[in-house]
């Protein structure tokens, strides 16, 4: 009998030591994280133009978003677009370097850590960066394609400074970030055995068979985190498009974060914003939920077919 | 050795306390005061001269100054202002005073004025009555005009000899602008643009400032947007077709080359003219420019009148709700001594800026050419109105649609249509709500 009070009180011990140390974290999600979150819930109700109190308007924030606001759905659109071409893109990418990484030849930690070394890089300086490499007049970029442009008989892009290409540019650049998702690809791809490879040698596999029967197939799990996480980071793209084109031009970089941030910030309405923040949840939400249908394609090494 | 590591801790932490509060304010009443001079500004000594001479004379009140950078001020004041955690004494917008007025964040400085007996009272004829105007709500003043900022063409006039041209050349009309810009205008041998008069984009130039010359505005008394007259149409497209004598690739390239150098195209003497805001004076005298240069009335269009915009900052005493009485009434002490003339003529030193109180402004350029000269475009100088459905009406709202229009992609009746449109929804969707 002493031996099962010992446990128990061990065991409250335990779970209260447990909450101690996770006691600065639930602090933060309940006290930063919660409050805010629902604070925002209830703002999106009202008008509030963050001088005066709010003032209850019901679903007005939300009708008007969707039914009298171009730039909503403008802004959407464009998010859509970057999400679209962006995320596909970012696989597609990060995927290929982790194949060309995952050799045995010598300096290879060098390159990875070259690929990996734009993660470390401040969004902002970044952006400052490219913002010059894709100069259209003075840029590097543009100096470096003047042959294929005379050959081409064709006027130089001008990349984020126009209508047409602006979007494309920002996601190319942001494609300069892929060795982050490279080295999650680049751990699962060292977790296959080698001995489906030497299976597959047997059977007179080539490297191409090989990598399209053994390798990406066993990616497949960190293929859909990856997918997951650009999916739910995708959709708030802002930084890029606030220092590179300030929305521009024509609007056609004016991400759904970007307007939200000016409904708050410029049009001092706190409760459109809120709106926003809330829309923009629900939306991510339902396409993580319908993404996440996509894990019965996902193979999970050890798992049996 | 736990006792020592405890004594240690606690040592170190009250060490650490003990840093963050270096001011010995005494038994004084604290008052924060923010300002645009954070520290390794060139301004931040003068700044905090200015405040320790009040300090240093006072028994009752101790003023802690908090500067930031204009890029980072607005956001901070804003943020604020919002959470009811405002210094008692901040710089503000003077457009937008009467937003605040009416939510109640700012304390009634007539009422203060009023009931002030001391000698030192707001002398208020001082100051403009324009300015004054933008600060009343209610037929009282709830903020006090700071800084006057007004924009007038700057000449480089070193260019003009270049030409024979004298001060009696400097363009009066739009016609005489166009005709004398064009004289300045230069390309090398692969036909880019080295040189160019003027443009009626760069600089300070704005296209409601155009339009204040032609008696027109983006709206009228109700706030609605009057943008769909031929007037409109033809300011813009008199902005539009200024340089249509280079094609569009060149111009940009031309500005583009502007944003390499970083400084202002006029102060780098690649125009000729420019419209700019007082401020280029104190920019030009800091880079050390050696040229000589003139500042006139801003060009007008046969019929206009001399206008301007001037958006200058008031100064406000924000009442967050808990501001006690006596926090209030230093705070009143402090912003007469920051509008009596002597502190204005050492601001106007130490920021460059061209403040609100009149005849101190008189003293402190007399002697001075440019900077007189400046000082007269005060008297012509307006401020935008503030529309509550859109705050940043000339800015965020309205650039797109400019910048469509001067890139050619829509033409300035399209472009004018369209930003009108937009006006209008935000207006719908604001009134729903409010």
């Amino acid at each position: 009998m002493a031996k099962t009070i010992s446990i128990t009180k061990l065991k409250k011990q335990e779970n209260l030591i447990g909450y101690l140390f996770a006691s600065p974290w639930l602090f933060g999600l309940i006290v930063l994280g919660m409050f805010p979150i629902l604070a925002s819930l209830y703002i999106s109700f009202t008008t509030y133009n963050m001088i005066s109190l709010p003032r209850w308007v019901g679903f007005a924030n939300y009708r008007i978003l969707f039914t009298n606001d171009s730039l909503f759905w403008k802004s959407l659109g464009n998010t859509v677009y970057h999400v679209v071409i962006a995320i596909p893109l970012g696989i597609v990418v990060g995927v290929l370097l982790a194949l060309l990484l995952n050799n045995k030849i010598k300096g290879m930690s060098v390159y990875r850590t070259m690929f990996y070394l734009p993660n470390v890089v401040s969004i902002v300086a970044m952006s400052l960066l490219w913002l010059w490499l894709f100069q259209p007049n003075f840029g590097i970029i543009n100096q470096f394609l003047a042959p294929i442009y005379r050959l081409l008989d064709m006027e130089p892009l001008r990349w984020h400074q126009a209508e047409s290409t602006a979007k494309m540019t920002l996601i190319l650049m942001g494609l300069w970030t892929a060795g982050g998702t490279m080295v999650i690809y680049l751990a699962q791809m060292q977790d296959i055995p080698t001995s489906l490879y030497e299976s597959a040698e047997m059977d007179g596999a080539n490297w191409i068979k090989k990598t399209m029967y053994i390798t990406l197939p066993l990616m497949t799990p960190s293929i859909f985190f990856n997918f997951i996480m650009s999916l739910i980071g995708g959709f708030q793209v802002f930084t890029i498009a606030y220092i590179m084109t300030n929305g521009g031009p024509s609007r056609s970089t004016y991400y759904y974060a970007y307007y939200m941030f000016d409904k708050m910030m410029l049009d001092r309405s706190m409760g459109m914003a809120s709106a926003m923040a809330w829309i923009l949840l629900v939306i991510v939400l339902i396409l993580t939920m319908l993404a996440l249908r996509l894990n019965k394609y996902v193979i999970y090494l050890g798992e049996e077919g | 050795m736990k006792k020592l590591l405890v004594i240690m801790v606690l040592l170190s932490t009250l060490l650490t306390l003990a840093a963050c509060n270096n001011e010995d304010t005494g038994d004084k009443i604290v008052i924060d005061f923010w300002h645009m001079s954070p520290v390794g500004s060139p301004s931040f000594s003068g700044m905090r001269g200015i405040i320790n001479d009040f300090n240093n004379s006072q028994d009752t009140y101790f003023v802690r100054g908090t500067g930031f950078s204009f890029w980072d001020y607005w956001d901070k004041i804003n943020v604020a202002v919002s959470s009811r955690t405002a210094p008692e004494v901040g710089l503000m917008t003077i457009d937008d005073v009467e937003a605040r007025a009416r939510a109640g964040v700012l304390f009634n400085i007539s009422e203060l004025i009023e009931n002030d007996t001391s000698l030192n009272n707001i002398d208020l004829s001082e100051f403009r009555q324009s300015q004054k105007d933008f600060a009343t709500y209610n037929g009282d003043l709830y903020a006090m005009p700071f800084s006057a900022t007004t924009r007038a063409l700057f000449v480089n006039m070193d260019m003009f000899a270049e030409l024979n041209l004298t001060e009696d050349d400097i363009p009066e009309t739009w016609d005489e602008l166009h005709t004398i810009a064009k004289m300045f205008d230069e390309t090398d041998n692969q036909n880019n643009i080295t040189r160019l008069g003027f443009d009626p984009t760069y600089g300070n130039a704005t296209y409601h400032g155009w339009l204040w010359q032609n008696n027109l505005d983006f709206f009228d008394e109700e706030g609605l947007p009057t943008l769909n007259t031929q007037g409109h149409i033809d300011v813009l497209e008199w902005i539009m077709n200024f340089n249509n004598d280079f094609t569009r690739a060149q111009l940009t390239s031309f500005g583009e080359g502007n944003q390499m150098l970083g400084i202002n195209p006029f102060a780098s003497e690649r125009v000729a003219m420019i419209v700019e805001v007082d401020g280029l004076y104190q920019i030009i005298k800091d880079a050390g420019a050696d040229f000589n240069y003139d500042v006139a009335p801003i060009p007008i269009p046969e019929g206009g009148r001399h206008v301007n915009w001037g958006s200058g900052f008031s100064i406000e005493l924000f009442d967050n709700g808990n501001t006690t009485d006596a926090e209030r009434d230093g705070a009143f002490e402090f912003l007469k001594y920051l509008l009596s003339k002597e502190t204005q003529i050492r601001l106007a030193e130490v920021n460059g800026w061209i403040m609100s109180h009149i005849s101190a402004m008189e003293e402190h350029v007399a002697g001075d050419p440019i900077l007189e000269k400046l000082l007269l475009e005060v008297d012509d100088a307006i401020d935008k109105v503030y529309i509550p459905y859109a705050p940043s009406w000339h800015g965020n709202d309205w650039q797109p649609y400019y910048n469509q229009a001067l890139s050619g992609t829509l033409t300035a009746e399209e472009a004018l249509a369209a930003a009108r449109a937009n006006y209008i929804q935000k207006k719908q969707n604001y009134d729903a709500v409010n």
